[in-house]
Parts: structure tokens; C-alpha cells; sequence
């Protein structure tokens, strides 16, 4: 169920005008100059409080592999600061899911630069991060969040995708558990309809 | 004396005395041919989880305000709708309650899997099987714990015509009666009472090695409660029976105030009329001081709808219709029950009145008016019919299946229809069907006014 979220236009215009300091190179071993752990800290100090060394281990890398994982949560990290969403910003664990998990399904299709520079991409990359913070846009109905969403967004189809074949096998597992058991040898009822 | 490993497998917590139990019921030299086993199936954190639930269950106030809904109501639909894939539909709910689509028995036989929780671990999925009054099978997702559960709303019951149940180790708790050729029988113990037995048996005459043995045996049992459903106390009725329950409890079917009173007359103790499915569980117990039947759940909302869906006002007649219940492997979400009643609110609670299986059916008496099918409930009600089925032809005539055991009773009955119908042609057959037949049907009511 996606609650009323902020407009889109205000999220749209944040991140193409992310500041090109949120664009360098994020630090991996010794080289980059952007300490992602540092800034995702920052972020979440506005909101759920300070992460643990540990929480932060996943935002610091040696693998050059990483680095567009990491340039896209430095931008999330930038789109999610912005005045309009941080009310809605909830527990620590979530969100640094999305900054992980959700900004390595995005690297995954495309880079942080073309999410930016590309009208649809940009569009995409809001829809992504509202859905999964559990928002729609303002003024828009639920159905027509989802439907926009799913229209643009890859990963959104796959997730849609996974969702039902994990829905369908969690259904093919109770119809077996239940035909496996004999009706009436199940267990005890005082009375029996 | 050593706790035998099939019998843990069927009721885990089973102690020496409950063994001692088991071991009393099946070897009795009158038992009948148990052909199955099962059990509780419970664990002992269960055991301990659900004496939590009878003291709930027991305190809880049962009911709603007459133009508001329960308090729980919103976070169970919410919840449902989060959780069940049939309901995931919703990516925002709609306002009103009402607005949400009824659910149908023809829903859960489509395909129960879409109905069952996500948050339920498949494990120790059970099920139990019911075929309804319209035949259709249909397997109902369930727990052990949810099959405990039942016992809760019993004693609810119970208390409300006074009695306390007191029996505990090393006596019988309840036995169960079928009457059907083919009948799944077994024995168990209930630990929520300490291990008292449960016994499941067929008064059918084939499953005994002489059928004088099953007075014997239920005489040797004197169970504190013995449960049925009006065929099997039918069949009670006729055996020579010197045990005295401290209650009976029927369910599965409607039964009629002449067998009840036969039978209470016969075991001088109460006679528990409850209303109960396998979906829900036991939904309430008929109550004469009350006009009808008494809520037994807490957390069950009962609306009363129309055929279009649309609640009817508090009063009318309409289709009893769930939300919520105790079964958290099948929580019911508007679900149309096919049974019809009126629903009251009063110094009891919400009641059902007028409490009807399946869509009413009218009947055409001689002289054109239409009949009811409850008049012809009422007016059969004098007499101990443990089932009956009535049938109006094309050309009005009347066929009645009467029970066996209620054939005496043929002239009788007959001439009291033909007082509320007129002299029709009636024809009257025994019933042989062994399970839930269709009370009313009418070749007629197709095209009345």
C-alpha cells in the first residue's frame, strides 16, 4: 500500500541539480575522492540516527567493481536529504537497504550519469526510491503510481516478476502441504462440523 | 509405563496418565473398530499459549456497537490485505468497510493457497475437509492450534447454560458420534484438560462387533460431553443409555426443537445447538432467552447482507456474512456463508435470529399463496426429526424424506404440512442420504413473484 508521498516535480528538479561534489569519484581503497560511508552517516543523522561502524562496512569498498554501486547511493543519499522526503524517512534498517540493496539493482542497468541526464531515467529513479520508501507522488492514485512505475522501470518488472513466481511457488507449497495430510487426521476438534 | 512412540507422534505432550487413557479407550472389550489414529498434535509451548487463549476468549466482550464496527476491525483488514495474496489486490483500501468485494465459498475451492497468509509457516499446515450442504469438497486450511481452539468457544457456550467443565486425567472429556456408514474414528486426549479423552466414534451399527456395545461402551466412557449432529443424537436416542453428559453438543446441521427437547428430556442436561462451520469455527449457540443465536467469537464481525452485497438493516433478513475469526491460517474477509438470519442487537449482544442454511425457498400452498420455508420449520418443529428434506414438484405436489428413525412420525408430520400448505398430493419416502442433504428445494419458485 503506498501512502501519499511529495511531488514529483520537486524530487525531479533535486536530482537534476545534484551537486557535481555527489558526482566524483567515490573513495575504493585509496583512490576516489568521495567517502560514501561519511556522507550516508550524514544523511541518516538527519533522520534515524548515526549508523554503527559495522552498518556502514557495505558503503566502503577495495573493489573498483563497486564504484557505480556506490556513486548511485552517493545520489540517492543526495535525492533522499531533500527537505520534502526526510519526514518521511523512517527506521535505519530500511534505508540503508534502499541505499544498498536498491542502489545496486539501479547501477545494475545503468549509470549514475545516465539517471540523471536522461528524462525517463530520472523519472524512474524518483518512482523507485518513492515506491520503496512505501510512497506514491503527490496527487497521484496508488494504481497510477504503480502502473507509471512499472511502465519505466526495468527493475520494477523484474521485482514484479519475482514477486509472482515467489508468490506462485509459496501457493504450490500449501496446496502439497495440505493434499499431503489426510483431511480428518489432522488433530483434534471437540466437535466436528 | 512407557509413552508409545505412535501415540507422541499424534499428541506430543502425552504423559503416562494420558497413555494409560488412550490405552482405556481403544481396549475396552466393547470398543468399536477404531480405523484411524490422529491426535492433538500439539507442543507443550502451544499447550501453554492456548490456556492464554480460553481465558481470553472466556473474559472477552463479544460484539460491536449497533451503528459502528469492532475497534479490531481495521487493523485485521489491513493486516489481511497485506498479507493474503487473494486480498494483495489493494494498493490502497477503500474507505469504507463495505466497499471491500464479498469473498465465496467457491473462492477458497478455487484455490485455498491464495487465501492462506504469507506470515504462516506451511509446516504444520493441516486441513479439514467439507463438503457444505451443496456437496462440493472443499479442504479448509488449518493448525493444531486453530483445532484447539474450538474448545475456547465450547466453554463460552457452555457457561452460558451453566456448566463448568471439571473433567481432567483419568476421565473422559468428550466423545464425538457420527452415524455414517464410512466415518473416520479415533482417540485422543485433550491436554488443555489434563489429558482427558477424546474418543470419535460411529454409532453405525458395521463398525461395532455387536452393536449392543455401543451403549456399553459410552456408558463405560460417561463422557462429560458428548458432541453430534442430529442424525448420530437420533441414533442415541434409541440406545439404552444409563450415562448422563453434562451437556450435548450438536452442530453440523439445523436441529429441530423436537429433538431437542426429546433430548434433553432423555439426558436431563442441556442441549448446545451451536452454529458452526469449518471456515469459522463455532460462530454462536442458540439461545431461547436471547431469540436466537449468541455470538461466541470476539473477534468475529458479522454483517448481514443482501443479495446485491449491501448490508440490509438491523432486523432483516439476509445472508450471514464473516470477517476475522480465529483460524489465522484462513482469516475471512467478508465471506458470504451461504446461511441466512436476522441479526439483533440486544441485552446479549449482537444475536442471529431466524438462523436458515442456504437462500430461503417458498412453497406454493393449494390455494396460490407462497409459504416460507421457515413457516415449514416451525411447524415441523414439534416433532424429534433428526433430518429431513422437503421437495415441491412442477406440479405442486410435495415430496418429504424423512430420517428412518422418524418415519413413525410420517402421518403426523404430513398431516401438519398439509395444515399450513393445503391438501396437496404428498408422498412420504425415508431419507437414505448419509451426509447433509438439501432441506428445501421447489421445482416452483423459478419464475414466482
Amino acid at each position: 500500500m503506498l501512502l501519499p508521498g511529495p511531488p514529483l516535480e520537486t524530487l525531479l528538479r533535486r536530482l537534476a541539480d545534484t551537486p557535481p561534489d555527489f558526482l566524483d569519484d567515490p573513495r575504493i581503497g585509496a583512490a576516489g575522492q568521495v567517502a560514501v560511508a561519511a556522507v550516508i552517516n550524514d544523511l541518516l543523522a538527519l533522520g534515524p540516527g548515526r549508523a554503527s561502524a559495522a552498518e556502514l562496512q557495505r558503503f566502503e569498498s577495495r573493489s573498483s567493481g563497486d564504484a557505480g554501486r556506490l556513486r548511485m547511493a552517493l545520489v540517492m543519499a543526495w535525492l533522499l536529504a531533500d527537505d520534502t522526503l526526510r519526514p518521511h524517512i523512517g527506521a535505519r534498517a530500511p534505508l540503508l537497504e534502499l541505499l544498498h540493496a536498491t542502489a545496486a539493482e539501479l547501477a545494475g542497468v545503468a549509470s549514475a550519469l545516465k539517471y540523471l541526464h536522461d528524462a525517463d531515467r530520472r523519472e524512474e529513479f524518483v518512482r523507485v526510491v518513492l515506491a520503496r520508501l512505501g510512497l506514491r507522488p503527490h496527487g497521484a492514485s496508488a494504481e497510477q503510481a504503480a502502473d507509471r512505475l512499472s511502465a519505466l522501470s526495468a527493475i520494477e518488472r523484474q521485482r514484479l516478476l519475482d514477486a509472482s513466481r515467489a508468490a506462485e511457488a509459496r501457493a504450490r507449497e500449501i496446496r502439497e502441504a495440505l493434499v499431503r495430510k489426510a483431511a480428518e487426521a489432522s488433530a483434534d476438534k471437540w466437535t466436528r462440523e | 509405563m512407557p509413552v508409545r512412540d505412535d501415540d507422541l507422534a499424534f499428541c506430543p505432550t502425552l504423559t503416562e496418565h494420558g497413555q494409560r487413557m488412550l490405552d482405556f479407550l481403544r481396549e475396552h472389550p466393547a470398543a468399536p473398530r477404531f480405523s484411524n489414529q490422529s491426535g492433538n498434535r500439539l507442543l507443550a509451548a502451544e499447550v501453554d499459549a492456548l490456556r492464554g487463549f480460553v481465558r481470553d476468549v472466556q473474559a472477552a466482550e463479544v460484539g460491536w456497537p449497533r451503528d459502528g464496527k469492532p475497534a479490531w476491525l481495521a487493523g485485521f483488514v489491513r493486516e489481511t490485505c497485506r498479507d493474503v495474496p487473494a486480498h494483495r489486490r489493494w494498493t490502497h483500501l477503500p474507505s469504507r468497510f463495505e466497499d471491500l468485494p464479498t469473498t465465496r465459498r467457491a473462492d477458497f475451492a478455487a484455490d485455498i493457497a491464495r487465501h492462506v497468509p504469507d506470515t504462516v509457516p506451511v509446516e504444520r499446515l493441516i486441513n479439514f475437509r467439507t463438503t457444505g450442504t451443496t456437496g462440493n469438497p472443499l479442504l479448509v486450511a488449518s493448525h493444531p492450534v486453530v483445532a484447539a481452539r474450538y474448545l475456547a468457544f465450547h466453554l463460552r457456550a457452555l457457561r452460558r447454560f451453566g456448566i463448568e467443565l471439571r473433567h481432567g486425567r483419568g476421565q473422559v472429556g468428550v466423545v464425538l458420534l457420527g452415524l455414517q456408514r464410512r466415518c473416520f474414528t479415533y482417540v485422543s486426549v485433550t491436554p488443555l484438560m489434563d489429558e482427558s479423552g477424546l474418543a470419535k466414534i460411529n454409532l453405525h451399527p458395521d463398525d461395532w462387533r455387536d452393536p449392543a456395545h455401543r451403549a456399553t461402551y459410552l456408558d463405560a466412557l460417561d463422557a462429560e460431553v458428548i458432541a453430534g449432529d442430529p442424525l448420530s443424537f437420533g441414533e442415541l436416542l434409541r440406545l439404552p443409555l444409563t450415562t448422563r453428559p453434562r451437556a450435548l453438543l450438536s452442530v453440523g446441521m439445523m436441529l429441530s426443537h423436537g429433538l431437542r427437547d426429546a433430548l434433553q428430556a432423555r439426558f436431563g442436561c442441556p442441549v448446545l445447538d451451536l452454529y458452526s462451520m469449518n471456515e469459522a469455527g463455532p460462530i454462536g449457540v442458540a439461545d431461547d432467552a436471547a431469540g436466537g443465536h449468541v455470538l461466541l467469537q470476539p473477534r468475529l464481525y458479522v454483517e448481514i447482507l443482501d443479495p446485491a452485497g449491501e448490508p440490509v438493516p438491523e432486523g432483516e433478513r439476509g445472508e450471514v456474512t464473516l470477517t476475522g475469526g480465529f483460524n489465522f491460517c484462513l482469516p475471512l474477509l467478508r465471506y458470504r456463508t451461504g446461511d441466512h438470519a436476522a441479526l439483533v442487537h440486544g441485552a446479549h449482544g449482537p444475536v442471529l435470529q431466524g438462523l436458515h442454511g442456504r437462500a430461503p425457498v417458498r412453497f406454493r400452498a393449494a390455494a396460490g399463496s407462497w409459504v416460507n420455508n421457515i413457516d415449514v420449520t416451525h411447524a415441523l418443529a414439534p416433532w424429534p426429526l433428526p433430518q429431513y428434506a422437503l421437495h415441491q414438484r412442477s406440479d405442486a405436489s410435495l415430496q418429504l424424506r424423512l430420517a428412518p428413525v422418524a418415519m413413525p412420525h410420517a402421518a403426523a408430520v404430513g398431516a401438519a404440512l398439509q395444515q399450513l400448505l393445503g391438501p396437496l398430493p404428498l408422498e412420504v419416502q425415508p431419507l437414505t442420504a448419509e451426509d447433509k442433504v438439501l432441506q428445501y428445494t421447489s421445482a416452483l419458485e423459478i419464475g414466482a413473484p
